[in-house]
């Protein structure tokens, strides 16, 4: 158990558990092909078999750790959430919180609670990115038609259109959905457009949690994220984390992360521990100002990955990239000054 | 001798050896003519010099903890891990984490103290010490019982928010990746007043190990005794446990090595086991950070691996019936 964990950051539930079971290797495939059977009925192939819905679902339980922002994104209020991280209120984060409006979803924490969900009489249970076993399936399917990852897919890895379109599918808002991951993919557009020196350049999504340091791969959300924005991802962090989506570095040889354009994702803000990483210091991403800071909500958006909440993380860190990436080591980049940790 | 040798080639491996390999020329250049911007010279400085700091420190508490419990349990197989003494210090620590914030406060670093002094004061009210009859079965049983309770309340404090995972991962397994930010000066300085007083008691704490009757044969206080070592024990527990973390397994394998060097003195005893244990643990260390370059095993981990086999070499070695 070398790096079990978690964050957001790599501290997450999330990545313990997908670090534990092994689960997770190579990207996303798409193997949720729809099908055409009896009139209305909607089926979906998934990892643990193919959920049958008799039509569109509107009671619907989301066990998935993130996958309550897309079914808000969708505007379905879904009757539980499942906790990840932090304290926010029904497990619902500042950007997806205006979707939730009044409502007070219960929510779910540590392991799935079988009983509240059938107590909630859920006409779909989402289980995508949630970590239940088969064996937790089986029951669950019995209680109402439960959608997981596409087979062949890592567990925790669907990437936020995928997860859009099944969940559309499987509540009947197909046209909604291609409009909302059209109006998400025009944004991160307009924001390569914005800025062309960002193509090519090299971008690595760190982290530094629990004393170990390390970088997030471009398989996962975060390391994709920049890659939306036209960065090319670091080879040495790929190749390092090649079995898995980090690459955990030694602490005396910082020099992976020294690329372009330095994404610090501390969850928990420990800005103090980076304060304190006495190798960042000879980075030239550090001494020429090119190191951004995303603390706790940011990094959380960035974690989460969703149709919500990338957006938000694109509108808090474009500035500062584009601050960071000027040529001029002199120019602040607010979020790292903020934290402490700017030269 | 050859203790003090390992020692030598223990440290020098520490300083030298890592992602980035350093000569003694360059040892020596840092040692002369430092060059803050110079990675090599920073990582031997601000990176490899705390590791070693906190190995010293943690490794010699830990050898002389587990020397004291197991002449006072007179159990060859007490460590103050499986007594439940760092477990008692982390939960002090982790709940502490979660009650003020941030666990690298002095003040939360300081709760080890009172945690490992509850524990081990529980283990040995639990052991029958108030009734002034500790045996060493019993003392053993209540350490197991005691560190499984705080090990699960641990894991219980952690399930309630999941924020002090991070503070979990190291204070469930020791490292020493973390050591400069560790309090090094200030433990440093309490276990060296602490094995101080540990040599100064050791006579009387040698007692102890020949049973609760000879030793009030032979005039010893019994209480006062025990209690002294308990205090030892927990002292030295809590300043490793803050410098490094929990390791497990240290304490155990230290003292029968010692005691193959000495014979029967517990005060040169104390010497060597505070030698071979801060030797152990920079080896194990250094072959933590070697195994899976470039990322780190940590030492607890290290040390664990290590420990199980000498545990199991002990046990086997025990004279049936268990004396005590």
């Amino acid at each position: 158990m070398r790096t079990p964990r978690l964050d957001a950051i790599r501290p997450t539930r999330r990545a313990i558990l997908a670090a534990m079971g092994g689960a997770l290797a190579g990207t996303a495939t798409a193997a949720f092909a729809p099908r055409a059977f009896a009139a209305g009925e909607i089926r979906i192939e998934h990892a643990f078999g193919e959920a049958v819905l008799p039509g569109p679902a509107t009671r619907v339980v989301s066990l998935g750790y993130t996958t309550h922002d897309t079914l808000l994104a969708l505007d379905v209020v879904p009757l539980a959430t499942r906790q990840w991280f932090g304290d926010e209120p029904f497990g619902v984060w500042p950007w997806a919180r205006e979707k939730l409006g009044d409502a007070q979803p219960p929510v779910i924490s540590g392991e799935v609670a079988i009983e509240t969900v059938a107590s909630l009489q859920p006409d779909l249970i989402v289980g995508i990115g949630s970590g239940i076993s088969e064996a937790e399936y089986a029951i669950l399917s019995q209680i109402a038609p439960t959608v997981m990852h596409a087979r062949g897919a890592p567990v925790y890895g669907t990437p936020w259109d995928e997860v859009t379109r099944v969940l559309a599918r499987a509540t009947g808002k197909d046209a909604m959905a291609e409009e909302l991951i059209a109006q998400t993919e025009a944004q991160f557009e307009a924001a390569r457009e914005r800025h062309p020196d960002w193509a090519g350049q090299t971008a690595v999504a760190a982290y530094h949690f629990a004393g170990e340091t390390g970088a997030f791969t471009s398989n996962d959300g975060r390391g994709r994220f920049l890659a939306e924005l036209g960065f090319r991802p670091s080879e040495t962090i790929d190749t390092l984390g090649a079995d898995t989506f980090y690459a955990a570095l030694s602490p005396e040889d910082l020099s992976p992360l020294d690329v372009d354009l330095l994404v610090w994702i501390s969850s928990f803000d420990a800005a103090p521990d980076l304060v304190a990483l006495p190798m960042r210091r000879t980075l030239a991403a550090h001494t020429q100002g090119r190191e951004v800071f995303a603390g706790e909500v940011t990094a959380a958006a960035l974690s989460f990955g969703s149709i919500l909440s990338l957006p938000y993380a694109l509108t808090q860190l474009e500035g500062d990239i584009a601050a960071a990436l000027d040529g001029d080591p002199a120019t602040p980049v607010a979020s790292a000054v903020e934290a402490g940790i700017a030269p | 001798m050859v203790v003090a040798t390992l020692l030598v080639v223990a440290c020098a491996l520490t300083l030298g050896v890592g992602a980035r390999g350093v000569g003694p020329a360059e040892l020596w250049r840092i040692l002369t003519a430092f060059d803050p911007s110079d990675p090599a010279h920073l990582t031997v400085a601000s990176i490899r010099l705390p590791r070693l700091v906190a190995g010293l420190v943690a490794g010699a508490a830990l050898g002389m903890a587990g020397t004291v419990m197991q002449a006072l349990t007179r159990n060859p197989l007490a460590d103050p891990g499986l007594l439940g003494v760092s477990a008692g210090a982390a939960f002090s620590v982790v709940l502490g984490s979660l009650l003020l914030g941030r666990a690298d406060t002095g003040i939360v670093t300081a709760l080890v103290f009172p945690g490992a002094a509850i524990a081990a004061g529980m283990v040995f009210a639990l052991g029958g010490g108030l009734r002034g009859d500790v045996g060493a079965v019993r003392l053993t049983l209540a350490g197991a019982a005691m560190n499984a309770l705080l090990i699960s309340l641990v894991a219980a404090l952690v399930l309630l928010r999941s924020e002090s995972l991070e503070v979990y991962r190291f204070w469930v397994t020791g490292s020493l990746a973390q050591a400069g930010q560790r309090p090094l000066l200030a433990m440093g300085l309490v276990v060296a007043a602490t094995a101080f007083l540990g040599l100064v008691l050791a006579p009387v704490i040698e007692t102890l190990s020949l049973g609760a009757a000879m030793a009030r044969g032979l005039g010893t206080r019994l209480m006062r005794a025990q209690a002294g070592a308990l205090f030892l024990v927990t002292v030295l527990t809590g300043a490793a446990v803050a410098v490094a973390g929990p390791i497990a397994f240290l304490g155990l394998m230290v003292p029968p090595l010692a005691r193959r060097i000495t014979g029967h003195n517990l005060r040169a005893e104390l010497v060597v086991a505070a030698a071979i244990g801060a030797t152990i643990l920079l080896f194990a260390d250094t072959i933590g950070r070697l195994l899976l370059a470039p990322a780190e095993v940590r030492v607890g981990v290290m040390t664990a691996l290590m420990g199980g086999p000498v545990f199991i070499w002990i046990a086997r070695g025990l004279k049936g019936g268990w004396r005590a």
